[in-house]
């Protein structure tokens, strides 16, 4: 390769070693224990703000107040947006598309985020979901296999 | 009124006995520096076993590694030199522990040499090797001991070390 001035082109390549280790936190790790033992789907009860956000939460992203209130939603909730995912991260095109779904669990006010499982062509908004459980599950998000419709 | 959070303290046991949930990631971060002409050269030259470097003619200087451009002129680099691959310990220290923070038992002796052909004070971070710790003193005259030529991969490591010189 060459650059405009007519110089060649040297690179020195690298990889940076990086890892992370990233804990759920106090509400996440109440979320993923009620998920992994118990298979429940566990919000956090803003009274004040007469919301429930799902993932549990260890604040109101309203009044910025703590919450203690943990309360179990879904396991049905109603389909408030998707998508449709042909590619990958990283940009190659996926062997068969792939619904990212956004769903209200009932009982809740805010969404949970995860894969639409089925039939790409049947997903609709407003539709019916529920959740679907991993067959194992180890303390993960993806102790939900995904959303499957109702 | 709410009590202050201080966070939660978490030990090495909440993580190994799994007391804590965790998702661990790796990102890809693989990289591509553009060398420019100079220490691209620089490099290509370490490969054949040689060390080079430039020159400004404003203000007489000759530097290692070798730049395009004159940092205290602010004007183009002008010639290139060769260098005998000698040169002297201008600091150096005996590191017993690894940059990932393994114990050594023979220390690694990172120092700055200053390589002989180049303008006073200028001179690279290097090894030194075969030397006893104990004999390593500022001033002291080493040379380069360079990889065998089929080894060499156009890197700084294309230098095993610097020795004392006998």
């Amino acid at each position: 390769m060459r650059v405009s001035s007519g110089q060649p082109w040297t690179a020195w390549r690298g990889n940076i070693p990086v890892t992370s280790l990233y804990t759920a936190g106090l509400a996440g790790q109440d979320f993923l224990e009620a998920l992994k033992s118990r298979g429940e789907i566990t919000g956090s009860k803003c009274a004040k703000c007469r919301q429930v956000y799902v993932p549990a939460s260890i604040f109101c992203e309203r009044c910025f107040g703590e919450l203690k209130e943990r309360v179990r939603v879904g396991p049905e909730g109603e389909v408030v947006t998707f998508t449709v995912c042909h590619l990958d991260l990283d940009g190659r095109e996926l062997a068969r598309p792939q619904v990212a779904a956004a769903v209200r669990l009932d009982g809740a006010t805010s969404v949970l985020v995860h894969r639409g499982l089925g039939d790409v062509a049947k997903w609709k908004i407003g539709a019916r979901a529920r959740v679907r459980l991993a067959a194992k599950r180890r303390g993960s998000i993806l102790d939900i296999e995904g959303f499957e419709l109702a | 009124m709410m009590e202050p959070r201080l966070g939660t303290p978490l030990s090495s046991e909440d993580f190994e006995q799994g007391k804590v949930f965790t998702e661990s990631y790796a990102p890809k971060a693989e990289y591509a520096w553009d060398t420019g002409p100079s220490i691209g050269r620089y490099l290509a030259e370490l490969k054949e076993g040689r060390l080079v470097g430039r020159t400004c003619r404003a203000c007489k200087r000759t530097f290692i590694p070798p730049r395009s451009f004159c940092e205290l002129c602010f004007r183009p680099a002008d010639d290139w030199v060769v260098f005998p691959g000698t040169g002297k310990v201008n600091t150096f220290s005996l590191c017993y522990i690894t940059w990932d923070m393994r114990k050594l038992k023979d220390p690694q002796i990172p120092a700055v040499i200053e390589i002989d052909g180049a303008s006073e004070g200028h001179g690279i971070l290097h090894l030194l090797g075969n030397v006893d710790p104990k004999q390593v003193k500022v001033g002291m005259r080493v040379r380069a001991v360079w990889k065998p030529a089929p080894e060499r991969a156009g890197a700084i490591t294309d230098i095993l070390h610097w020795e004392p010189m006998p």
